[in-house]
């Protein structure tokens, strides 16, 4: 009798405490992997924004109940700055981890192979922050989506607000400015460099020097001399670090003079760093990138992206402890959220699941309308057949000014918040 | 290649007569860092891979000496070239020495493996900030040519360090030892020189050399944990090409590559001012695997 009444308060203990753990245990997951450079240079370079903002997109979802009643489980790992680890750790993450997603990645010489890879793979890959349009170019991915702006609106977008402000702020026609193009001779460089030629060319803005180099270089002299002999009145630089503060340096105590540096991103998208090594030299740079979330107008937006906007930009400083926060958190966030609230939901209540096939499906249905993300611009992906399929057709850049540690949208016109400071004022280290 | 061809352009004006001094000053750094590194091969027969993460150290060391230390920085400089001197020491004493009589590539991988280490460690301990100490020393102008006067100072310190450790290596008795266990390891121990006293000697002297390299990086290069990788591949061909151990070789060998770099860079494109380096690299160890000025072993 006694064994029985054991047995029974046994039994009932077992009870309780598997009918305790059962609302835990039915919770269902998705896992994403999620690929930074966390270590190396890139992470400097704004990997490591992108990297927190993207997790604080994930937690924020997590604690609003997940995407419908689903749990998103991410296993974040590190690049370290390395083509052959970002392959390595997408490999684990499918196939060990086995996660139903990979997303993240900042550098394009990461993202090319790794989405054509995946893509072969027939997996589901959302790109972040990589920018290269070599990433889609002619290549026909169909479960690789990017909503982020590409190297080739970079590009444009620089050409552009040059050709704009010439003959108000420069007091000639396009056609008698005249740039230089550098770049780092990686996919996001050569990319950008590509789009910069093509529409400086359209726009009749002549090109002094255009040069690639690596962004390992331990010496850019030779190129700062072939500046100083090709005098061009605008620089356009697409680089990362240590090749950015390299050139600066150099062209600085080479003596050489522009009215204009336009950076792409990347380094140039790290104003706080910037300042830190430059102080007053890099004043009045200019930086072409999705726009930082929090310098646009939320009435400008759909209902609610301030306030999401406002809660990263709380958090990212919360964890950061820094003043200004650089477009990389934005696009890292940006491009997290589109998904976790607009893709995902889609796939799991119209093509029953999270399965590369149910994403991509959804992915392609997306129909987001300008002003309808934090970074403004609407999502809508070119289609298969396309020569960019998988890309986002309405991402857009600005031209942002650095203006005494601020920063400022100075293109395009209808989103403007200043009025560009250009040439370089007189006394600035690079002013002619 | 085409368009190699197409964009050479090297017109004998002010501007490549400045490109072909900024050689020159570019050698002077790179002919230091080989230095330190053809030392140690020359003495103990080891390659230190994990030579540019020492520099490394050194460059972090006088970040904090200076910017959380408070300490000037002609003292912060004297107190890093003695940490790394120390540190050169103490990897010869824990690393090296247990595998002198180990196979090359065992003493290759261990200190590829410190390479590694180091760079891991100054992630975790210093993050993975760009950091710098914002000095900027102004140019000196020629004409219309521009000099950095961090460049020129660089030039002439590790110049003036070559030649002071040519005087030590040949006027002191301690020198002399070192110059002797390079040329026969076997007999010296023979003649009452303690071997295991010089090797730990001229790794403090090499681990100084990189703790100077580091003095004369902090002017120009911003500090980061993977600052080795830019440098280390670069010092340890100029090591190679001049004759892996022969301090003199890999002198000339640095001014060669240098003159490579930046005319390569200023007559054709900077890329392949570095290509045509390595391309001279390698045809030079195809007819002349000992290097330009190494003895056949």
């Amino acid at each position: 009798m006694r064994f029985l009444r054991s047995a029974a308060a046994c039994a009932a203990a077992i009870g309780l405490v598997a009918s305790a753990s059962l609302p835990a245990a039915a919770q269902k997951e998705i896992k994403l992997g999620i690929i930074y450079d966390y270590t190396g240079p890139f992470a400097g370079g704004g990997s490591l924004p992108a990297a927190i903002a993207t997790k604080i997109a994930v937690d924020m979802i997590n604690e609003r109940g997940g995407v419908e009643g689903h749990k998103i489980v991410a296993t974040y790992a590190d690049a370290q700055s390395k083509t052959d680890v970002a392959i390595n750790e997408a490999e684990r993450l499918l196939n060990e981890v086995k996660v139903d997603a990979l997303m993240g990645v900042f550098s394009s010489a990461h993202c090319v192979p790794m989405a054509a890879k995946v893509d072969a793979a027939k997996k589901f890959m959302w790109a972040n922050v990589c920018v290269a349009s070599a990433v889609f170019k002619g290549k026909g991915l169909q479960y690789v989506f990017r909503p982020q702006v590409h190297s080739d609106q970079f590009g444009e977008a620089s050409c552009s607000f040059i050709a704009e402000n010439a003959k108000a702020k420069l007091g000639k026609d396009a056609k008698d400015i005249s740039v230089a193009i550098l770049y780092e001779d990686g996919p996001y460089g050569t990319g950008v460099a590509a789009g910069n030629e093509a529409k400086c060319k359209e726009l009749g803005i002549k090109i002094a020097h255009k040069e690639g180099y690596a962004a390992t270089s331990t010496d850019l002299s030779a190129l700062v001399t072939k500046l100083r002999r090709a005098r061009p009145d605008v620089v356009l630089h697409t680089g990362y670090n240590p090749d950015i503060t390299l050139f600066l340096r150099q062209a600085k105590e080479a003596g050489l003079k522009f009215d204009a540096l336009i950076g792409h991103g990347a380094g140039y998208g790290q104003i706080d760093k910037l300042i830190e090594t430059f102080k007053g030299d890099v004043n009045f740079f200019y930086n072409v990138d999705p726009v930082a979330a929090q310098l646009l107008d939320p009435k400008s937006l759909a209902a609610g992206m301030g306030d999401v906007t406002a809660e990263m930009v709380k958090r990212y400083k919360a964890e950061t402890k820094v003043s200004e926060v650089p477009p990389h958190a934005s696009m890292g966030f940006n491009q997290q959220w589109i998904f976790l609230t607009d893709v995902l939901p889609r796939a799991i209540k119209k093509h029953g699941g999270f399965d590369p096939e149910a994403l991509r499906k959804a992915a392609l249905e997306t129909d987001i309308p300008s002003g309808g993300t934090i970074q403004g611009y609407g999502v809508k992906f070119f289609p298969p057949g396309h020569q960019m399929s998988g890309q986002n057709e309405r991402s857009s850049p600005v031209v942002m000014q650095y203006v005494d540690g601020v920063t400022k949208i100075a293109w395009p016109s209808s989103l403007k918040t200043i009025d560009p400071v250009l040439p370089f004022p007189k006394g600035h280290a690079y002013a002619r | 290649m085409l368009g190699l061809f197409s964009s050479l352009d090297c017109s004998l004006d002010v501007f490549f007569v400045e490109a072909l001094l900024n050689g020159v000053l570019l050698a002077g750094l790179l002919a230091l860092l080989a230095l330190g590194l053809n030392l140690i091969f020359g003495v103990i027969d080891v390659v230190w891979i994990c030579y540019a993460e020492l520099v490394m150290i050194g460059m972090y060391a006088i970040f904090y000496f200076v910017q959380v230390a408070g300490i000037p920085l002609p003292l912060s400089f004297l107190l890093a070239i003695g940490l790394v001197a120390c540190a050169g020491t103490i990897l010869h004493y824990l690393v090296i020495r247990p595998v002198l009589d180990q196979p090359p590539i065992n003493q290759l991988l261990v200190t590829g493996g410190v390479l590694f280490l180091l760079q891991a460690a100054a992630t975790m301990a210093f993050g993975i900030e760009f950091r710098n100490l914002g000095i900027r020393l102004g140019s000196v102008n020629i004409g219309d040519m521009s000099f950095a006067w961090s460049r020129i100072i660089t030039f002439a310190v590790a110049l003036g360090a070559m030649i002071l450790l040519w005087q030590f290596l040949t006027r002191t008795y301690i020198g002399t030892a070192i110059r002797a266990i390079s040329q026969d390891r076997q007999i010296m121990p023979l003649m009452g020189v303690d071997q295991k006293k010089i090797y730990l000697a001229t790794s403090a002297i090499g681990g100084g050399l990189a703790g100077l390299a580091a003095c004369l990086m902090v002017l120009q290069y911003d500090i980061y944990p993977q600052i080795g990788l830019q440098f280390g591949p670069l010092t340890f061909m100029i090591c190679v090409l001049g004759g892996l151990g022969n301090m003199v070789g890999g002198f000339v060998a640095a001014f060669i590559i240098a003159q490579f770099i930046t005319i390569g860079g200023s007559c054709v494109a900077t890329e392949w001012g570095y290509a045509v380096a390595f391309l001279f690299f390698m045809l030079v160890i195809f007819v002349r695997p000992q290097g330009l000025f190494g003895a056949k072993s």
